[in-house]
């Protein structure tokens, strides 16, 4: 950590009393500080992804290094049937993931006003959150069973001939997208509404003067303020979405027609022990996630130009920088 | 100060780097031998030799049902109570592990795991001495021991086998009764199984076959069948099949691998199972089937207690050998070994002979294969009276394969992807294209046999 010949080379001072001088104590103290979380950030997440960059180029199981094999695990995740058909699903995550944002924002507009019960709906809804995702699979698993809640339910009201939600491959990954929906909704609705109570309350107090109804409201000062953590949770759930796992994993297991990337990963990796593949597979993935991020990005940056133009909408400087 | 400190952790970074990636050690170059110093597990007189080691061991087992106390049962705190009884200076500590396969492969690459362990399936034979201690001569115990070659790698053994399993299938005999079979007229052929599920679903109300699909795991059992049961051939599971092309194809006598698989896919298109697969319940069929509910379930003999204890009708609990009958006329059965105990080789000598003395206590005298219901590990033992059907069926033991080619199995089923014995994914297809009318049959058998051809020839050796 020392480094006393770049010390002692500005000025007369020894190294000790360099360190004693205000200046050298920051240093110190700065050092000493950053080197716990950096050496554990390091430790746990970038230390494992080197090795899983440098694993995705040998044939290996957890204990056994056959070969180095170059790109030839890449190729395979490229021209294997499964890994891009597993892709496929993400699809309807994505579509759910934008279903999940929109009701979010819906129910964080109206929460952010004075609703009665507003408390109570905003601890209703973010509760799903707080459970840990195998117990919410283990939920609707029996939610969905056949004869199950949701049957009983729906008999109830007089719907008595219901598809097997589970088996029945036209319906059944729209059925886990909802049930992923339900358990990460309030996580968006909780940003959202933290980031409606940043917007100056008297714009809306303005606009109301103006005559603005409530849509216009909404489009006008809350959207264009609270634009970056819309598009920031948009990028959490497109990740989210191509590497979604739990519900597919612990409701159907990955069978008729759900297994996803990473169900499909985590069984190349646990039971066929092609941890080289998996690797690949995995790094291939995050290659996916940056590219739509910087797309999304991209995309993000045009708006912000096209915003600078001056519209109808009455543009908010502060809100658009936030 | 920036530069500076940028420069000092990208030092220790790459330091910390070099170091990890320095430490990946280099497996597999030197094979195993017996330790001279220590005495081997056959010559061990249990009660007499070593009666004032002291030592303290770690064991890890898969069994967590039998690591609480419980009055009722003989648990692992009742072993531990009886061995201490000779030997008061060995202080035994169990740790249990659920997904246990999976765990401990992954913990066993550290030296400190603990003293035993049941060997893990991933370790394959030839690596067996990265791990753990060799404690006799194959030869030694092979005359006296059911199962010995299971673990065993190169003349030496590894793993003592804790009890063994025979492959059958659990039905409830009330159930049988009713649908008009009696133990002497069980189903023996594929045909005759399924006429005996359409009985039971004809003339009584339980569930014919139980498939256990959700449990996932559960599923697995199917490929149990397809060795010596299936086939009649002892050297089919390790030796043969690695080496052959398209073993999953119609032999066209109603056995081998292809019999066992079609036999699930009839017994689901003839609607002879639950209505919905995906609503199974493992820890529920337990008290189904003792209650008459459940016909027959597929599972290996381990189930039996199980099953017996999960209701109070554990007289109506039967096990029957797979129906398949060879062409001699004769029925076989698949029998193998449950996991093995391992030895840790890095921890002291002191501690390998206590952790050789409890193994050789658990197999020999603590009767755990008999009231697990298995089948004994010492051929001077008695077979419990559940495996009676087994009577007169000759008991297959996948024979292991020799030195050169003793990974071949594990490689070419990794390989192929299928993972037979360790994944359900391909036996849930079978259920999945019955019900969702995707696939057919042959369809499924010419995807595995390509898979299976490809991983052939990759691995097996060009002759």
């Amino acid at each position: 950590m020392s480094q006393p010949s770049a010390a002692t080379a500005h000025s007369n001072l020894t190294f000790i009393q360099k360190c004693k001088t205000m200046r050298g104590q920051q240093i110190i103290v700065t050092i000493t500080f950053l080197v716990a979380p950096l050496l554990l950030l390091f430790t746990f997440t970038y230390l494992p992804f080197f090795k899983m960059v440098q694993f995705s180029f040998y044939d290996r199981d957890y204990l056994r290094v056959r070969d180095f094999v170059g790109l030839r695990n890449y190729i395979d995740v490229f021209s294997r049937s499964d890994c891009f058909q597993a892709l496929k699903l993400s699809l309807y995550y994505m579509v759910g993931s934008v279903f999940q944002i929109s009701l979010a924002l819906l129910f964080a507009t109206i929460l952010s006003f004075k609703v009665r019960g507003s408390k109570f709906f905003r601890g209703a809804l973010y509760f799903p959150c707080l459970i840990c995702g195998i117990a919410v699979g283990f939920i609707f698993k029996f939610f969905l069973n056949p004869g199950f809640v949701l049957d009983t339910l729906l008999g109830w009201v007089g719907i008595a001939d219901t598809p097997n939600w589970l088996e029945n491959t036209a319906i059944n990954n729209i059925v886990l997208v909802a049930c992923s929906l339900w358990k990460y909704m309030g996580q968006n609705i909780v940003l959202f509404i933290g980031a409606i109570a940043s917007v100056d309350p008297v714009l809306y107090e303005a606009a109301e003067i103006d005559g603005a109804n409530a849509w216009q409201r909404f489009k006008c000062i809350i959207i264009p303020s609270i634009r970056t953590i819309v598009v920031l949770n948009l990028i959490l759930s497109i990740s989210g979405a191509l590497s979604a796992f739990e519900m597919p994993y612990v409701v159907t297991n990955g069978t008729f027609g759900t297994s996803t990337y990473f169900v499909v990963m985590n069984k190349l990796a646990h039971t066929d022990m092609k941890v080289g593949l998996a690797s690949a597979m995995a790094v291939v993935l995050l290659g996916i996630i940056v590219i739509v991020t910087f797309i999304q990005k991209f995309v993000e940056k045009k708006m912000d130009e096209a915003d600078s133009r001056p519209h109808h909408c009455v543009a908010d400087g502060k809100g658009g920088k936030k | 100060m920036k530069k500076a400190l940028s420069l000092v952790l990208a030092l220790l970074m790459s330091m910390a780097l070099l170091t990890a990636c320095g430490s990946g050690g280099d497996p597999g170059s030197s094979g195993g031998s017996l330790d001279p110093d220590l005495p081997t597990y056959d010559s061990l007189q249990v009660g007499e030799d070593y009666t004032d080691l002291k030592a303290e061991l770690r064991v890890i087992t898969h069994r967590t049902d039998l690591i609480q106390e419980d009055p009722d049962g003989r648990d692992f705190t009742d072993f531990v109570k009886e061995f201490n009884a000779l030997y008061p200076n060995i202080t035994i500590n169990y740790e249990g592990i659920t997904n246990y396969n999976d765990d401990m492969s992954t913990r066993i690459s550290s030296n400190n795991w603990g003293d035993i362990c049941m060997i893990p399936q991933s370790i394959l034979l030839p690596d067996l001495h990265l791990y753990f201690q060799p404690v006799c001569q194959l030869s030694s115990i092979e005359a006296d021991y059911n199962f010995a070659t299971n673990r065993a790698y190169d003349g030496l053994v590894y793993g003592i086998p804790s009890t063994g399993n025979a492959q059958g299938i659990i039905y409830n005999k009330k159930v049988a009764e009713a649908a008009g079979y009696t133990s002497d007229s069980l189903p023996k052929t594929p045909d005759e199984f399924l006429k005996f599920l359409q009985d039971i679903k004809d003339k009584t109300d339980a569930i014919p076959l139980y498939t256990n699909f959700a449990a996932g795991w559960t599923m697995t059992a199917w490929d149990a069948y397809i060795s010596g049961g299936a086939t009649a051939d002892a050297d089919w599971m390790n030796i043969t099949m690695p080496q052959t092309k398209d073993p999953f194809a119609d032999r066209g006598d109603g056995t081998g691998p292809y019999a066992v698989y079609k036999l699930l896919y009839d017994a689901v298109s003839l609607g002879l199972t639950e209505d919905a697969p995906t609503a199974t319940d493992w820890e529920g069929c337990k008290p189904m089937i003792n209650n008459g509910e459940i016909g027959a379930m597929v599972l290996g003999s381990w189930a039996i207690i199980q099953m017996q204890e999960a209701g109070p009708n554990a007289a109506d609990i039967g096990y029957m050998p797979f129906p398949i009958t060879q062409p001699d006329g004769k029925q076989y059965a698949s029998a193998g070994s449950d996991y093995c105990y391992g030895v840790n080789n890095s921890i002291s000598n002191d501690n390998k002979i206590a952790a050789m003395l409890y193994i050789k206590w658990l197999t020999e005298s603590s009767n755990f294969a008999y009231d697990q219901g298995g089948v004994p590990v010492l051929k001077s033992q008695p077979y419990p009276a559940t495996l009676a059907a087994f009577d007169g069926i000759e008991l297959v033991e996948d024979t292991a394969a020799p030195t050169e080619i003793a990974s071949l199995q594990a490689d070419v089923n990794r390989e192929s992807e299928l993972s037979l014995n360790a994944d359900q994914t391909h036996v849930q297809r079978i259920v999945e294209a019955v019900i969702t009318g995707g696939e057919t049959f042959e369809d499924i058998i010419s995807d595995w046999n390509a898979r299976w051809n490809a991983a052939v020839d990759r691995y097996a050796p060009k002759s």
